[in-house]
């Protein structure tokens, strides 16, 4: 026997919310996603692989990934930080540094991409004192890692936070009690409770990194080969209104992007199976 | 009202919650739906008060076929487990709800509005608590005040949901009799859900006893709490009231 | 006096006074450099010429004109974003059926999808040299570096804000009050305008909030479709862009000044939203 498609219910609006909900989300997401992997489907494995086949797309793929992955795992480990001492710990301002983590989610990207800049340039606040001990931030990888920073950071402290508050802080106590020391018990008890919530995290700054454009272009100096990534590159096919290397370039990106959905949705279906919640 | 059940059944996807089940409850009576979780009588209830759809079977109110009445047209007087009292509105503007939800032609002005809500709170003898919101009740009272706003739209019947179920021993105790009071001055039929054998037995005119299984709840035995007592049909029933 | 009342009690879920300090600061300071000092920065360059010369540049047509259509993209966005949030999670507490949870990975999609891959998939799909596009395009109806355009692809990053903040909490509201409604004899309209709505307008303001802030600042999805034509596409973070690339660093930093007070207000107002009405938001109760 066939399980009904909707189960029948007395609650009114079921067409209409159904309408609504599945015509928008066609038109405005699938769709043009669809649009996207059409025109892929249209040049075939081998047109696409001979876009994406050149050393500049591969340097810039490459640059996009590996920065975001090292920005992710700061960001990993300060949030875990973040959450933990925002959580735990009484201090005058707290709830100023708590709201200002959401500050990145907030601002626009451009506004943080020039305000960045203006702080790591040469002449910058902070740009000359590290220039005069030789390190140049803005316009080098260092200035996109620091970008991929900001706009990754609430992630991990925000996936973490509602967890740290869920501990029993009996578990912890047991753990003393059985000769545990503090930094044992971190170890031992806590960091294992943490580990999804945190990879979570991880995985949505990794995914927000890679994608991200706006903070980045400013600091980046967008030289090719160096300092170009990924969405830059699809920015300047369309300038010269390269569709196809454009579309090509995109569906590696969107790969890229679905393979992590299904990384963050496994650890979440991980966790959930081994300690009952996300 | 008398209220007939004509070969009930009722799957949810692939699990049977009801086996198709028949009863007759005749007007006026305070029936108790009895059974472990898993029988199928709050799926019942809900198919009484036109919360779900049966998947087969019929229910008639006076001889007359309400299985495609919708939930607003059956005018049953339903009262919930958690009572799902407004939490945002006050107990009067809880028990005005109904009618002010009626159409224009049919609701009352504002001073009759007032006026029967009044009457209402006087009759769950809580006289004083029309500006309070519910979170500041307690259980017993919100059970209560339950009663009145299911009381306000002057139901064809009252349909309760494990009524007691979350209320402490004493407090259950003194509603039971409350409940026997409002049922007997009102005269509607009334039926309600338990798991509490006690309860059903000490409360209701008629008893029916439901049980679970693979294939969905079943219904033991209908009858008089003392004949369900001195001769038990099954041995479910047996084991059940023993309990 | 005993030398007791001197020994302080640590209790065993504690770290040692130092590290605690030593964690807050590296708390404060991280925080500090990342986020304190790009702030100031943008104030700093915006009133670097003096407060006259910031509101001068304010009012330069360039500037005017993408005040204006941000606001105008963001008025028309926002409410449709906020529509569809309302209407799927409606739909999807409110009902059982099939496939939910692929539902809702559909409409999180968004989320993972760069906003200039998703700039791309719109131009892909109503640019001139697509089916439908073209067709719109000799209608006299262009989608591409117009206002529709600007408008889908805002809606596209901004999608999931609504929804992913409603569900939860309806979610953990249940079905009893619309339901008790429903037998009390309210229509459908009566139970969402007088139960549901009620219920969830702070989760709603939430999410519009956060919808809103990311609607105004979105770049890379606007970049792409917009077209960059300056009076007419250039919204207020690609007239940044232009200003910043015409080395006119104060109208620049002015109007990103502007964004900046928007996104101050949007977290003063979601933190005053969490103290107030923690009970009922979502983000709060993972």
């Amino acid at each position: 026997m066939g399980r009904p498609l909707v189960h029948r219910s007395p609650m009114p609006g079921l067409g209409l919310s159904m309408g609504i909900t599945l015509t928008m989300l066609s038109l405005v997401v699938l769709l043009p996603i669809g649009a996207l992997l059409l025109k892929g489907a249209s040049y075939g494995i081998e047109g696409i692989w001979e876009t994406v086949n050149r050393e500049r797309v591969w340097a810039a793929l490459f640059l996009s990934f590996r920065l975001s992955l090292f920005a992710a795992v700061f960001n990993l480990i300060f949030g875990v930080l973040l959450a933990w001492v925002l959580v735990r710990y009484r201090f005058p301002g707290r709830r100023i540094l708590d709201a200002s983590v959401d500050l990145p989610f907030a601002l626009p990207t451009a506004v943080a991409g020039i305000a960045l800049t203006a702080l790591y340039a040469p002449n910058g606040a902070f740009g000359s004192l590290a220039a005069s001990i030789g390190w140049k931030i803005a316009y080098s990888q260092w200035g996109i890692l620091l970008a991929l920073v900001f706009v990754g950071l609430p992630f991990v402290t925000r996936t973490v936070q509602p967890v740290v508050e869920e501990i029993e802080r009996e578990v912890e106590e047991a753990s003393a009690t059985l000769g545990a020391t503090r930094l044992h018990t971190l170890r031992h008890v806590i960091a294992p409770m943490l580990a999804p919530a945190a990879l979570t995290g991880f995985a949505l700054a990794l995914a927000r990194a890679v994608g991200e454009y706006g903070s980045v272009i400013f600091i980046a100096g967008n030289i090719p080969l160096v300092t170009e990534i990924a969405p830059l590159l699809i920015v300047i096919q369309l300038e010269e209104f390269n569709y196809d290397a454009a579309a090509a370039i995109g569906i590696a990106m969107l790969l890229i992007s679905f393979a992590m959905l299904l990384v963050i949705n496994l650890i979440q279906v991980w966790s959930r199976r081994r300690i009952g919640y996300v | 009202m008398h209220i007939e059940i004509d070969e009930i059944a009722k799957t949810f996807g692939t699990t049977a919650a009801l086996h198709p089940v028949s009863l007759s409850l005749p007007s006026g009576a305070l029936v108790a739906l009895l059974g472990p979780s898993g029988s199928g009588k709050t799926t019942l209830l809900r198919i009484l008060g036109g919360l779900e759809f049966p998947t087969s079977g019929r229910v008639l109110f006076d001889g007359q076929d309400a299985t495609g009445l919708s939930v607003q047209e059956r005018r049953a007087g339903f009262v919930f487990q958690s009572y799902a009292l407004f939490r945002h509105m006050t107990v009067f503007d809880n028990i005005a709800y109904g009618l002010n939800a009626r159409p224009r032609a049919s609701r009352p002005n504002k001073v009759e509005v007032a006026r029967r809500v009044t009457r209402l709170l006087d009759l769950i003898q809580l006289p004083d608590i029309g500006a309070r919101y519910p979170s500041q009740l307690s259980g017993g009272q919100r059970q209560r005040v339950a009663l009145a706003r299911a009381l306000a739209i002057e139901p064809r019947m009252l349909l309760l949901d494990e009524p007691f179920g979350a209320l402490d021993a004493k407090v259950r105790k003194e509603l039971r009799q409350g409940l026997r009071d409002i049922h007997d001055e009102t005269g509607l039929t009334t039926v309600f859900v338990t798991h509490d054998q006690d309860e059903a037995m000490e409360l209701a005119d008629l008893v029916v006893v439901m049980s679970g299984s693979q294939s969905g709840g079943r219904i033991e035995q209908i009858g008089k709490p003392q004949d369900i007592r001195s001769k038990p049909a099954s041995a479910f029933v047996r084991e059940f009231i023993a309990a | 006096m005993s030398d007791i009342a001197q020994v302080r009690f640590r209790s065993a879920t504690e770290e040692t006074p130092l590290a605690r300090r030593a964690l807050i600061a590296v708390a404060v300071l991280g925080l500090g450099i990342l986020v304190a000092a790009p702030l100031i920065v943008v104030f700093a360059e915006a009133l670097a010429q003096g407060w006259a010369a910031a509101v001068a540049s304010l009012g330069n047509r360039d500037a005017l004109s993408a005040i204006r259509l941000t606001l105008t993209i963001a008025g028309i966005s926002v409410p449709l974003t906020a529509g569809f949030g309302i209407a799927a999670a409606w739909f999807i507490t409110k009902f059982d059926f099939r496939g939910k949870a692929f539902l809702i990975t559909l409409i999180d999609l968004p989320f993972s999808v760069s906003p200039v891959v998703a700039g791309l998939c719109i131009v892909l799909m109503f640019g001139t040299n697509s089916l439908v596009g073209g067709w719109l395009v000799a209608s006299g109806y262009p989608i591409v570096f117009a206002l529709p355009g600007i408008v889908l692809a805002t809606m596209f990053v901004t999608f999931p804000f609504v929804a992913r903040e409603l569900i939860p909490v309806m979610i953990e509201q249940g079905r009893a009050e619309e339901e008790a409604a429903l037998t009390l004899g309210a229509s459908g309209w009566r139970v969402f305008w007088t139960v549901t709505l009620p219920n969830i307008r702070w989760a709603l303001l939430y999410g519009v909030l956060l919808c809103n802030a990311r609607a105004m600042g979105e770049f890379g999805a606007v970049a792409v479709v917009s077209g960059k034509i300056r009076g007419q596409t250039a919204t207020m973070p690609i007239t940044i862009e232009m200003f910043y690339n015409e080395y006119l660093s104060v109208a620049a930093f002015s109007l990103a000044a502007v964004l900046t007070l928007l996104a101050l207000v949007t977290l003063l107002l979601k933190t005053a939203l969490e103290i107030r009405h923690a009970d009922q938001l979502a983000a709060l109760h993972p």
